[in-house]
């Protein structure tokens, strides 16, 4: 019975409110407020990295034209090393995918495969690297 | 990027990039504090023809040379514009949905909900953890945002967690930052992928994750909320928002909440150790083991009633997924994939007397495909060979290249499916120890 009152009780205010207030917008009684958050985007720290300065020529030079193995990439270097052949004199070009088949990888995955595959490369003492990541 | 490790070796590069990557490039060199040379091509370069690869060649030459001879490095100081710790207030006004679509425009949330991270709120949030607010969980990839306690228990707030919930989350997110797990790869790739968490021991009951019945689906607060606020930690500290640096060509449902699930231990059949055990840890230690994946594979078997005719269909099934591998992409044959196999399907195996090595290696011996199947031009084709041996068109190929690679743990409940979770290239799995 008490059950039974409350829920009369509760049909009644609603109805009341309809008439007194409108439609019933929940979304309208948030009221804007001032926030005070925290960003959560954090800040960023970037140690700067000393880069090489490049030969000012190429005639010479041991030019390394290194493929990750997305496709493509090997063909694309093949024709800049025919094109550095003929406009360069005695430039001497290696593939990195001829002698080091083991660094022929799309996605390194690691800063520890990186540097072995680096490490390989480098053992090959080029002069400067032109690297294809296609795609 | 492995021309930078070049350019540490004291080799200078130049790298060639496509226009569809070139910010992805450019980023990825700056979040580890270099800005090299780059040339950048007409996007694609894949998937055309020798004479049309050949022509993009011809017609950037000149800039090539010119990068080769011309370009020489600026010297600029080491950037770090505030201390990581405490993190900056954000004074804003509006209501909670005025706010929601200011962290959405301004690149702080993933487009769902966020609960509005008060300093209060945050501080509760740390209550869960002994760890001190300033502590440096890692840099996260792209963007090396640094990601400090204080601003896991924030994103933690944000997703709707529980203080209880810190621990678990903190050893997630530090399994993840961990370099063998390439969440820089996972989160700027072109593929589905996306991070997925294993969680063994007494803190699957203690905090009430699921790991039985729809463990990784909806209705379970610990998985929904903890699978948010990794992908938010990861994705706001770490930057990576599509359409650049995350580079993913359709995405899923996973860059939201990430896939993440207790082992269902309950159901582990007679003589079957727990997944942490098999990787070293002991049964009563709490362990997460992350790695990042390619969107799992269902294997619907309500037929079989042999091990052998279910590891035939699971043969079958995961076949198609070799061509990620081979000769094609030979690391993926050198990491783990998980079978999550479903409580019946265990049951069917291990009622039979099977053990996981026996089932493993099965499933290896199964899942093969022709040496023909791959395309002639594979990158990796001369390394295949010289690692698997010698071969005829007719070899059957296995996905690994050692039977022991197929990692095994119970996932799920009740039901005819099981799931085959194949990684990410350059991915391996990360097991943490929860600590309180």
């Amino acid at each position: 019975m008490q059950l039974l009152g409350f829920t009369k009780g509760l049909v009644i205010a609603v109805i009341l409110a309809g008439l007194l207030g409108g439609p019933i917008d929940i979304l309208a009684e948030e009221k804007i407020q001032d926030w005070e958050l925290i960003n959560p985007e954090g800040v960023v720290k970037i140690e700067i990295m000393k880069l090489n300065p490049h030969p000012s020529r190429l005639e010479g030079k041991t030019i390394m034209l290194r493929s990750n193995g997305k496709h493509n990439g090997d063909k694309f270097l093949i024709r800049v090393g025919e094109l550095l052949k003929d406009k360069v004199k005695d430039i001497k070009i290696i593939y990195s995918w001829e002698v080091a088949p083991e660094t022929v990888d799309p996605i390194t995955g690691s800063h520890e495969r990186s540097k072995k595959f680096a490490q390989k490369l480098a053992s090959f003492k080029p002069d400067l690297v032109i690297a294809s990541q296609a795609d | 990027m492995d021309q930078l490790e070049l350019e540490k070796l004291g080799i200078p590069t130049v790298t060639i990039t496509t226009t569809e990557f070139a910010s992805l490039a450019r980023d990825t060199a700056f979040g580890q504090g270099a800005e090299p040379s780059f040339v950048v091509v007409p996007h694609p370069m894949g998937m055309i023809s020798l004479a049309e690869i050949r022509k993009k060649a011809e017609s950037v030459f000149p800039e090539i040379l010119k990068a080769a001879t011309d370009w020489q490095p600026v010297v600029k100081p080491t950037l770090l514009a505030k201390p990581a710790y405490p993190a900056e207030k954000l004074k804003l006004k509006g209501t909670v949905e005025n706010i929601n679509a200011i962290f959405l425009s301004r690149g702080l949330s993933l487009g769902i909900p966020i609960i509005p991270p008060t300093p209060e709120l945050v501080g509760e949030m740390l209550k869960g953890t002994s760890r001190r607010p300033e502590e440096v969980v890692g840099r996260v990839p792209p963007r090396m945002g640094v990601l400090t306690i204080e601003l896991v228990a924030t994103h933690a707030v944000m997703a709707g967690c529980k203080p209880s919930y810190m621990p678990l989350l903190i050893s997630a997110l530090e399994a993840l930052l961990d370099p063998i797990a390439n969440w820089r790869g996972i989160t700027t790739t072109t593929a589905t992928s996306a991070a997925m968490v294993i969680v063994n021991g007494p803190i699957v009951k203690e905090i009430g994750l699921a790991s039985g019945q729809g463990a990784a689906g909806k209705m379970h607060h610990a998985n929904a909320s903890i699978g948010y606020a990794i992908n938010l930690a990861l994705g706001i500290v770490g930057g990576s928002k599509p359409p650049t640096p995350d580079k993913s060509t359709l995405g899923g449902p996973a860059d939201f909440v990430c896939w993440i699930f207790g082992e269902n231990e309950d159901k582990l059949p007679a003589g079957w150790k727990p997944f942490h055990v098999d990787r070293g840890f002991k049964e009563s230690d709490s362990v997460v083991t992350v790695m990042g994946i390619y969107p799992p594979v269902d294997n619907i078997d309500h037929w079989s009633i042999t091990p052998e005719e279910h590891v035939n269909w699971w043969g079958h099934l995961v076949t198609p997924l070799l061509s990620i591998g081979g000769p094609c992409w030979i690391t993926q044959m050198e990491q783990p994939h998980i079978i999550g196999l479903g409580a019946e399907h265990a049951q069917l195996v291990a009622g039979a007397g099977w053990t996981k090595d026996q089932f493993r290696k099965a499933l290896w011996e199964k899942a093969r495909i022709p040496f023909s199947a791959w395309p002639k031009g594979c990158p990796n084709t001369d390394l295949f060979l010289k690692k698997f041996g010698k071969v005829t068109p007719d070899t059957l190929v296995p996905f690994t290249f050692k039977p022991q690679d197929l990692h095994v743990i119970i996932a799920g409940g009740y039901g005819k499916h099981s799931h085959f979770f194949a990684p990410f290239p350059g991915c391996f799995p990360v097991s943490r120890m929860v600590q309180k």
